[in-house]
């Protein structure tokens, strides 16, 4: 049942409607053309069984036209120019065909009946014959995006002067030929603000903003562009929006206890320091794709490069991984589930394909046939080796050396010895037990029986004796895992002999007090005795003199030997069982923690996620018949797909000699980024694009196929890629190209009233963006001061709160309730690609703001505007606290002058100096919210707490959170 | 975040239950886009009898010897050596002596249901009521046992029952949570937060937390100096920002619309305001619920803002005992007639008003915990300081309302108590009837997780107990 669904699954993904209309049925019909129009239907309805398949059902074939006008088994299909004496349209608008749920929509029925109406034309001669299975035909292999990649010349345009790169031509080109044109520059803070957000995601200091205001100098912009990817943040930034694509997380997913990858964050910091670096994209790709054959791993005492290429390849370790959880049925399904995500994310993010269609069928739009799809999982296979799956713990590498192995051999030798030592205590306090249950428990008459019942294996046990133990459950029961519990009964035990080992001693040294007493004259004695009476340090002078003229007559516990033996034997007799009298658990802790702590000295034995092959071992893929891999058939052999290898033919090894691993990856790797890939570049510098501009030129960055949407400016994507790599793939380089042009220098859209263009895909203005949800948060700590900026290192781990929220802190949990707050020492300030993405736990406030879910990755963010938002912003305790940090921040900065402290907060949260109207609406805001604070009691209760909580400092926070809460903090223009 | 999707319910309009999956038909839904979900109310598989639920969580293991299920044979047998297998938890304290229940059983109502002394008020409405004294789930520990009755199985990250309802049928507002947990305020109870995880389903099916001092629901009330006039100022003040802000960015839908997404904020802090406001219920309706006695008034305020919750289209209350309140282990004898106390009236008082507003035939009541208790003294160090260790083989709960039979006792024990016998319910047929009751083929409910089919029954084979239906 489940293995099936995983199939299904696939399948009804690859189904959707396609986002460009594939005909218009205002179209005349005599332009209606088998090639463009009709083949499209049927590779989406029917040739699945009708010619690409196996076996072709009823002998008919609908590839070509002239197989559809022969007919199968029941005669010709169609016949030209009279649609009602043709089957195929007859049974496909009866719905008898195809079988299954999904019919032909019916402007598809109508562009079938006027094709073969208007003569069921081609647009020129077909071939005499094809190759069975899929055939491709000019149409698909010249579909835009598997064209070599143009350097296509800078267009002339009339507003020259608005031209500072060719990036402007090729946009005002087409802005004009629409009778438009870019607007005015946006100012310099709106500029700045853009910017730093869009390279750093954090907003510029006040002090940043003054200084670009008042920079003369002609190459301000340039300047800037250059400080802001200097700065560490900018890797922050843009390492964050490669893991979205990868499907970065520190969880294994798929099962629900979603066990956490403690080593995943090497792979994310090895992102971050890639990014800030400007590794050259095409080396970052190769390295994450194949950085274990560019090492010759395996090997050992690895160099730091080497272990960061090591480290690259968790790139394909990233999807959810089940299969450290699950057995049995349920193993080959996750196993294979794991190959297929990956796919699936090397496909969305390098080749901008929709690969995972093609697992079960051919892919029903893009020239994709199902036999590719697994001849590229031959690439990965001998990677992952279905066949010989190591689980996510098998795959880790060690990076320990051969001293340090030599090191930590020595110290678990030491830790064995304490391990015996444990061991034998513990039968030895099982022993004591036992006896304490038995005296305590069990008349004496049966204690032998008992003892040798507990004490005879439990499988050799007679029945007598297992029903003789049966009746005494605390001795049964007892165990090395149990003495906890027992001791329990023995701490009363010891409170008990403690209180008579007082109340004797004491009786004791009263009886030989009054012996040593009696040698002297009555009233002698009773001074003498007031005196021993009083406690030592409370005596007076004359008590004291009184005791030194007869001196060796006080009786103490110390000295009672002397004046009775036998007295002073029973109290040692009796402080000898309070001393044997232990509590037992916690002398088998005690020794179970010095084995615990001398492991603890070993040297830190750190471990890469990576993914790594194992040498020798070749594994062999097949095409899985409906991607069931129940039914492998044909073997392949790894290749990259055909349709893109026109000008640029791939070669795949089948086991590279001169390398201890098969190769495969690394000549995949290379053969990618050796600049002639169509794909590659494009979709690269598109993500990019996206992020600068909010939309990409492709506006669906993971899907440059039929499906997808076509781009914009095909021109200027082209150029852009051609840039891209002549400048050595440098995404730095890359920012300042697009980031001095006009159109990013452009003032928001105004929109015209008839809203012309309504996505802005001219970009005749800047599109309005919202913040991401990790901006949203990293943004109030910036401007409250309480960033911490550390960078690096193991996440920020996450935990539910106590109504079960997720949010950052260190769990700590007793019965699966939530015990005490562990101080996070300000990890908990730092920023938000630090925190843990635990897939099972998305951080409240960064899921409300749409953060990704990892499953398994993420292509597109998008950005929704829902109540639930403005309630957290309203009412959420980080904004509260933020808020309050901020209030704090603008006293300390501002002094105590109310308008200053509004333009302090105005530059802050907005990068803006407010008007005299804004300052004169904050501080009536402010007036009128002291005045009521000033009348709450729940405000005075908590000025008793915290006394710097007045009424007017709480108007303050209160306007703090209403600037964090406002569009013009959470949008940039 | 568990307050993400019942704002989403702006657009309110009737869907088909979230059960239909590709792997039923592959083709129905072509999907490029990511699944959305949404607490719109939706139509089960169907006619339903229950709309709602509200469940009174005992958590630790209320004695059913003691309070539900009467033992004549286990009274006569006081003192003497358990004879059979029993699984102990506490091996320290164990013992295999038999201990009677020193409480009386009554018989009760038409039905003359028997009931300990301990619950006169659950003997005033046992016509209205099914006891189930065969309940199973078969694992000795809280956790465990927990999980199986909260989620359906002995894992934790499941999404409990709750999460499931509301993820197959919606809520019935737009303006409240369509799943709320009380808590008490004391400890939470074990498991903690997982008592009211959504688990794998999307986080907008997981319970809300009403807490039991101000601010009632985090996010959606302030902190107390904030809350009414402080915050109308501010979200005053935001509006005249915000509007200056459109002014010159005339055309963007998105900032009209967060615009708009503060007053529809405003109307939920306004519906959760009142639903806790009890200042339109009659002095009769208060002394029902205990609220004039000091022993029952907390947990008879939860009771009561579960019933105008319900009443307002919340699909799923459940109000929790604080932790480990009937784990008794020992001293039994002062502290089960102190655990009694605090809920009985007001449970009962559930139940009968229910009824008087007419809601009780499609509202189910619930009352119950993970476990019941052994019939064998734990910790015999006399008779003041005795207590009764874990049993999840055997144990009694109650349920009213929502198609439920009335003045019904279902199941058996054996003899002495110890493990169910007769008519066994385990934790998964449990969920399958109630599940039935929604309407809801427990077969056909699923959810796709990393293109697994999830489910509440996760294949154990809960069949619905038609000896439970009306």
């Amino acid at each position: 049942m489940r293995s099936r669904l995983v199939f299904a699954a696939a399948l009804s993904v690859c189904l959707a409607v396609p986002a460009v209309s594939q005909s218009d049925s205002s179209q005349p019909a005599e332009t209606i053309s088998f090639e463009r129009d009709v083949r499209p239907i049927l590779k989406k309805h029917c040739l699945h069984c009708h010619g690409e398949g196996d076996d072709i059902e009823g002998g008919l074939d609908l590839r070509l036209r002239k197989f559809i006008l022969a007919g199968g088994e029941s005669g010709p299909a169609i016949v030209a120019g009279n649609p009602d004496e043709s089957p195929l349209i007859e049974r496909t608008v009866a719905q008898d065909m195809p079988p299954g749920d999904v019919k032909l929509t019916s402007s598809e029925q109508e562009v079938l009946g006027r094709w073969v109406e208007s003569g069921a034309k081609t647009l020129r001669p077909e071939p005499e014959a094809i190759p069975d299975g899929v055939y491709v035909p000019a149409e698909e292999r010249e579909f835009w995006s598997f064209l070599p990649i143009q350097n296509p010349p800078i267009p002339e345009v009339s507003a020259k002067d608005r031209v500072r790169t060719p990036i402007d031509a090729f946009l005002l080109r087409r802005l004009e030929e629409q009778q438009l044109s870019f607007s005015p520059d946006a100012d310099r803070r709106t500029f700045i603000r853009r910017a730093t957000y869009d390279l750093t995601g954090l907003p510029p200091t006040p002090q940043q903003v003054q200084d670009f205001v008042a920079d003369q100098s002609p190459d301000a912009v340039e300047n800037l562009i250059d400080r802001l990817l200097e700065s560490p943040q900018y890797g922050e930034r843009w390492g964050r929006h490669w893991l979205d694509v990868v499907g970065y997380a520190d969880s294994e997913g798929y099962t629900i206890d979603d066990p956490i990858r403690p080593h995943a964050y090497h792979y994310r910091d090895y992102v971050i320091r890639a990014m800030n670096d400007d590794m050259p994209y095409d080396r970052f790709i190769r390295e994450q794709l194949a950085g274990d054959e560019m090492i010759g791993f395996p090997k050992k005492n690895l160099t730091a490069d080497e272990t960061e290429k090591l480290i690259a390849t968790g790139f394909l370790r990233m999807v959810p991984d089940g299969t450290g959880k699950v057995s049995g049925e349920e193993l080959p399904l996750a196993e294979n589930q794991v190959i297929a995500d990956t796919l699936h994310v090397v496909g969305s993010s390098l080749l901008g394909l929709t690969l995972s269609c093609a697992q079960c069928h051919n892919h029903r739009y893009d020239p994709i046939p199902q036999a590719e799809y697994f001849q590229i999982r031959a690439i990965f296979e001998p990677a992952y080796d279905w066949k010989n799956w190591r689980k996510p713990s098998a795959r880790l590498v060690s990076l320990y050396t051969d001293e340090d192995r030599k090191v930590a051999a020595e110290i678990e030798a030491q830790a064995k010895q304490i391990d015996a030592e444990h061991k034998q205590r513990a039968e030895e306090l099982i022993a004591e037990t036992l006896e304490d249950q038995l005296v305590q428990h069990v008349p004496e008459a049966l204690r032998d029986a008992l003892r040798v019942a507990y004490q005879t294996p439990v499988a050799k046990r007679t029945k007598e004796q297992q029903d003789h133990l049966k009746k005494y459950p605390k001795i049964l029961k007892i165990s090395a895992g149990a003495l906890y519990l027992y001791d329990r009964e023995l701490r009363s035990k010891l409170a008990g002999l403690k209180k008579e080992q007082a109340d004797k001693t004491a009786a004791a040294i009263a009886a030989a007090q009054k012996l040593a007493l009696q040698s002297l004259a009555d009233d002698v004695a009773k001074q003498v005795a007031a005196a021993i009476a009083v406690p030592r340090e409370k005596r007076t002078k004359e008590q004291q003199d009184r005791l030194a003229e007869h001196a060796g007559l006080e009786v103490t516990a110390s000295n009672l030997a002397t004046f009775d033996p036998q007295a002073a034997a029973e109290v040692a007799q009796r402080q000898s069982v309070i001393d044997r009298t232990k509590e037992r658990a916690p002398q088998l802790a005690a020794i179970a923690n010095r084995a615990k702590a001398l492991r603890a000295t070993k040297p830190k034995e750190h471990f890469v996620q990576a993914l790594t092959e194992v040498p020798g071992k070749v594994p062999e893929t097949f095409v899985f018949a409906r991607g069931d891999y129940h039914n492998p058939t044909d073997k392949v052999a790894p290749a990259a797909l055909s349709v893109v290898m026109a000008n640029n033919p791939a070669e795949i090894p089948l086991n590279d000699e001169a390398l201890p691993t098969t190769g495969r990856r690394l000549a995949y790797a290379n053969y990618l980024t050796n600049g002639r890939h169509p794909l590659l570049a494009r979709v690269l510098v598109n993500r990019i694009w996206m992020h600068h501009f909010g939309t990409g030129i492709v506006a669906t960055p993971s899907d440059f196929g039929r499906l997808g949407e076509p781009p914009s400016h095909p021109e200027l994507l082209d150029w852009l890629a051609t840039q891209f790599m002549e400048s050595g793939w440098s995404l730095k380089t890359f920012h300042r190209l697009v980031m001095t042009s006009t159109a990013y220098r452009q003032a928001l859209r105004v929109f015209p009233p008839d809203r012309t263009d309504p996505d802005n895909r001219l970009l005749s203005g800047m599109s309005l963006r919202r913040l991401e949800a990790e901006t949203i948060r990293d943004s109030m700590l910036a401007i409250s001061g309480k960033l911490n900026s550390k960078p690096f290192g193991p996440p920020v781990p996450v935990m539910a709160d106590r109504v079960g929220q997720f949010v950052l802190g260190i769990e700590n949990l007793n019965a699966g309730r939530p015990g005490a707050l562990i101080d996070m020492k300000g990890e908990d300030l730092r920023r938000s690609v630090y925190a843990q993405v635990r897939r099972s736990r998305p951080l409240s406030l960064l899921d409300s703001f749409d953060a990704p879910r990892m499953d398994p990755n993420c292509e597109v963010r998008r950005t929704s505007t829902v109540a639930p938002q403005s309630l957290l912003l309203m009412n959420n305790e980080f904004v509260h606290d933020r808020s309050h940090d901020f209030a704090r921040r603008l006293v300390t900065q501002a002094g105590a002058d109310r308008s200053e402290q509004v333009k302090l907060a105005w530059e802050l949260a907005y990068c803006q100096s407010p008007s005299d109207q804004q300052i004169a609406s904050a501080l009536d805001f402010m007036e009128r919210e002291t005045a009521v604070l000033a009348n709450s009691p729940q405000a005075a209760s908590l000025a008793k707490q915290d006394d710097t909580q007045t009424p007017a400092m709480l108007a303050l926070s209160s306007f703090c959170q209403t600037l964090l809460s406002s569009n013009r903090f959470l949008y940039v223009d | 975040m568990s307050l993400m999707g019942f704002a989403l319910n702006a657009l309110l309009q009737n869907e088909r239950v979230n059960a239909a999956s590709p792997a039923d038909d592959p083709f129905a839904r072509p999907e490029m886009e990511p699944k959305s979900y949404d607490l719109k109310p939706k139509s089960p598989h169907f006619e339903p009898r229950a709309k709602a639920m509200i469940s009174l969580w005992m958590q630790g293991g209320p004695s059913h010897l003691d309070l539900f299920d009467p033992k004549p044979e286990l009274q006569k047998m006081d003192g003497k050596d358990f004879e059979g297998d029993i699984k102990y938890d506490n091996a320290a304290e164990a013992s295999s002596k038999l201990m009677a229940s020193p409480w009386k059983f009554h018989k009760h109502g038409g039905c003359g249901m028997e009931i300990s002394e301990l619950l006169p008020g659950l003997g005033e409405v046992v016509d209205d009521i099914t006891l189930i004294r065969s309940m199973h789930t078969g694992v000795n520990n809280h956790g465990q046992s927990i999980q199986a009755m909260q989620n359906g199985r002995i894992l934790s990250g499941r999404p409990t029952v709750g999460s499931w309802l509301t993820y197959g049928l919606g809520c019935e507002t737009e303006n409240l949570p369509a799943y709320v947990a009380l808590i008490d305020p004391g400890q939470l109870p074990v498991m903690g937060v997982e008592n009211w995880t959504n688990g794998f389903l999307p986080s907008i099916y997981q319970g809300t937390v009403i807490r039991p001092q101000a601010p009632r629901i985090l996010n959606l009330d302030p902190p107390p100096y904030l809350k009414g006039a402080a915050q109308t100022e501010a979200l005053n003040y935001l509006e005249e920002l915000n509007r200056e802000h459109l002014a010159r960015r005339a055309g963007y839908h998105d900032l009209e619309a967060r615009i708009a997404s503060y007053e529809l904020a405003a109307n939920m802090q306004l519906a959760a305001k009142e639903a806790v406001d009890f200042s339109t219920e009659t002095q009769a309706t208060l002394k029902m619920y205990g609220l004039e006695n000091p022993e029952t008034k907390e947990f008879g305020a939860r009771c009561l803002i579960a019933r105008r919750l319900i009443e307002r289209g919340v699909r799923f209350a459940q109000i929790f005992t604080e932790n480990q309140r009937w784990d008794h282990h020992g001293s039994i004898v002062s502290k089960l007639p102190t655990a009694c106390k605090k809920v009985d009236v007001p449970s009962a008082a559930l139940v009968k008003d229910l009824k008087q507003r007419g809601m009780l035939d499609s509202t189910i009541v619930h009352w119950g915990g993970e476990m019941g208790r052994l019939p064998v003294i734990e910790n015999n160090s006399g008779p003041s300081r005795v207590g009764r260790d874990h049993n999840t083989y055997g144990f009694s709960m109650w349920v009213a309302g929502g198609g439920f039979k009335r003045g019904h006792v279902y199941g058996a024990t054996d003899e002495l108590g110890h493990k169910a016998v007769e008519d066994v319910v385990n934790h998964f047929d449990y969920h399958a009837t109630l599940l039935h009751l929604f309407g809801l083929d427990a077969e056909r409910f699923h959810y796709d997780s990393n293109n697994r089919s999830m489910s509440l029954l996760d294949n154990q084979g809960g069949r619905v107990i038609k000896g439970l239906l009306a």
